[in-house]
């Protein structure tokens, strides 16, 4: 098990460095001299010389990829552009909301996708089968801004229920989670339509196993046939989705901020980006990156908890 | 006698596209209905310049007329115009050809470098190994955030949306490229080319290329309808095609402003994005199911 745990994490240090990487790239890319542009046309030419000394920026490439490396490392992203503010601080104030976001998406997506495809596996080929069927292949085929278009225009605008503009507040008041329902609805609506076709396709397969076959023959009741012995085993490929499908979470996050004023990192990264902050969006994407990560290495870390056999590999 | 003369008699294969397969596929009835849409719009776009009722380009002081179903709708404009008086159909029809486009070309060029990489990972063993790891390294980078980098590193625009595309596509279609050439490469006329000393090209090209190429082409449909979904969000954030051009996700974007008071500018765009990828799915997963019948009976 923690075999598995470190073989992961090691897995994942190309991925991060080859982010790091792309991120340095980012800066070398800054027209004219950057030590310049990131004291701004007001400074002391003994300013920009000073940064240009803090910041290595005489030296060769190599070393100057090795000594952002070890600035990442000690929590310095360097400083935006625009305000002036340290990147990491910035960054750390907009990681909660984002979290809250994917969390609550998550919460509800995964149990509703779930009962979804176990209802459709149940029904085979009757039309709730055949609507499950439906809602996923066109969930899928639905660019996430579409449904927060929706869902702002009707419970939003029309049948005002819900706020849709920017964070009211912390998660435990009641306007902060009032102003979380609809990006959480968006986001999640994105996620329900992959879960519950894979679902549906592995209870289907594990319906057929000899196993079940056996239950039902000892004379379980169906339900107990279905909760224990078949939603269990079919659960593994789901939770494997759900790590392939971490990268299209991010995704979605990062437009469903957008959309809906959210302030997160993925909002702070197209702001960033658009604006030209290079900094702010260079220290945003690694945070996405890292993010990705983490959600890979939580859901190898369910996968043991759901498959014994995992654990003794 | 030369060895292309016994290359017929070599090629029989269990992956070879059958006949009659586009006969079966038209007796699915969802996916015929599927493709010909996908057809009518790609007919449409490529005909855009003279088929659209009105400059797409072209402001007009009619502003954000509804379509012509609700109240205040006029022929003129069949799908109303959007906040400068532009013609939505029109820059529908445009915005179409543009999405299109991206998504075509992102497909052709990851498609081609994936197969090429794909096959050379099945041909040449030794090298496997290692492009197998870089491909996993690659594969573990989410699409938007390579959109992201790379659209700060080389400016907004839909050369950046086309490279992240390309970016992404290439893993995947290696991979899915990697493991049907591997079934082809366990078939006894690879060993028999080989053995009558054929040289790599022609076994790569003549012997594997074409037998694998139609669970390839197959992939790549699917491929297409989740490029066309990347570039729409892509653009939709503003980093791809760039007013007063026209995209389908630039245009839903655009809408934004007016969401509450003419919805459709918004609207129109995100269906018709839906609409072409909802027909490429369909059509992609017919045609995986024609060609691997183990996958249909569930």
């Amino acid at each position: 098990m923690l075999k598995h745990l470190a073989q992961r994490m090691l897995m994942s240090v190309p991925v991060l460095l080859g982010v790091l990487l792309l991120g340095f790239l980012l800066l070398q890319l800054v027209p004219g001299d950057v030590a310049r542009v990131i004291a701004g046309p007001t400074a002391t030419q003994d300013v920009v010389d000073q940064i240009r000394g803090d910041l290595g920026l005489d030296r060769p490439l190599v070393v100057q990829f090795l000594l952002y490396l070890g600035r990442v490392l000690q929590g310095d992203l360097g400083y935006s552009m625009i305000n002036n503010t340290a990147v990491a601080s910035e960054l750390a104030q907009a990681l909660w909301p984002t979290a809250e976001l994917v969390i609550a998406c998550l919460i509800w997506a995964i149990p509703a996708g779930i009962a979804l495809g176990a209802v459709a596996a149940m029904n085979r080929g009757r039309w709730i089968d055949r609507a499950v069927i439906a809602f996923s292949v066109i969930g899928v085929s639905t660019p996430v801004f579409f449904f927060a278009l929706i869902l702002m225009i009707w419970l939003g605008y029309h049948w005002q229920l819900f706020p849709f503009l920017g964070r009211s507040g912390p998660i435990w008041t009641l306007e902060g989670l009032a102003s979380l329902v609809l990006p959480a609805l968006t986001l999640g609506l994105s996620f329900i339509g992959p879960v519950a076709r894979m679902t549906r396709t592995s209870a289907l397969e594990v319906m057929n196993a000899d196993h079940v076959r056996t239950a039902r023959a000892k004379g379980l009741k169906e339900r107990t046939v279905v909760l224990r012995h078949v939603l269990r085993n079919a659960l593994i490929p789901v939770v494997t989705l759900i790590g392939l499908q971490a990268g299209f979470l991010l995704g979605g996050a990062v437009v469903t901020e957008t959309i809906f004023s959210w302030p997160g990192v993925g909002r702070m990264a197209v702001g960033a980006i658009l604006s030209r902050d290079l900094p702010l969006a260079q220290g945003a994407i690694l945070v996405l990156a890292l993010c990705f990560i983490v959600i890979n290495l939580a859901v190898d870390l369910m996968y043991a908890a759901l498959d014994p056999r995992v654990k003794a590999a | 006698m030369s060895d292309t003369a016994l290359a017929p008699a070599l090629q029989v294969s269990q992956r070879r596209p059958r006949p009659g397969m586009l006969r079966r596929l038209a007796r699915d009835r969802l996916a015929l209905a599927a493709g010909l849409v996908l057809l009518a719009i790609v007919l449409a776009a490529l005909l855009a310049p003279w088929i659209a009722p009105h400059d797409p380009y072209l402001t007009t002081r009619r502003r954000m007329l509804p379509p012509v179903w609700e109240a205040r709708g006029t022929w003129t404009y069949l799908l109303g115009t959007d906040s400068l008086g532009r013609c939505m159909l029109s820059r529908l029809l445009y915005g179409t050809r543009a999405t299109l486009m991206v998504g075509i070309t992102a497909t052709a060029i990851g498609g081609a470098i994936g197969m090429l990489i794909g096959f050379i990972a099945a041909f040449y063993r030794r090298l496997d190994g290692l492009l197998m790891r870089i491909n996993d390294v690659l594969l573990s980078i989410p699409a938007i955030l390579l959109g992201l980098a790379l659209a700060a590193v080389i400016g907004s625009g839909l050369p950046a949306i086309i490279a992240a595309l390309v970016v992404a596509t290439v893993p995947t279609v290696a991979r899915v490229t990697r493991g049907a050439a591997l079934v082809v490469m366990a078939q006894d006329f690879m060993e028999a080319g080989r053995s009558i000393g054929l040289p790599d090209h022609t076994l790569i090209w003549r012997y594997l290329a074409l037998n694998c190429i139609s669970s390839v082409f197959v992939y790549l449909t699917l491929r297409f309808a989740q490029s066309i979904l990347l570039g729409a969000i892509l653009s939709f954030l503003g980093l791809g095609a760039q007013p007063p051009a026209a995209e389908l996700g630039m245009m839903a974007s655009s809408g934004r402003n007016e969401l509450f008071i003419a919805p459709h500018i918004a609207t129109i765009p995100s269906l018709a994005i839906v609409v072409i990828v909802l027909c490429a799915n369909i059509l992609g997963d017919a045609l995986r199911d024609l060609l691997d019948p183990r996958l249909r009976k569930l």
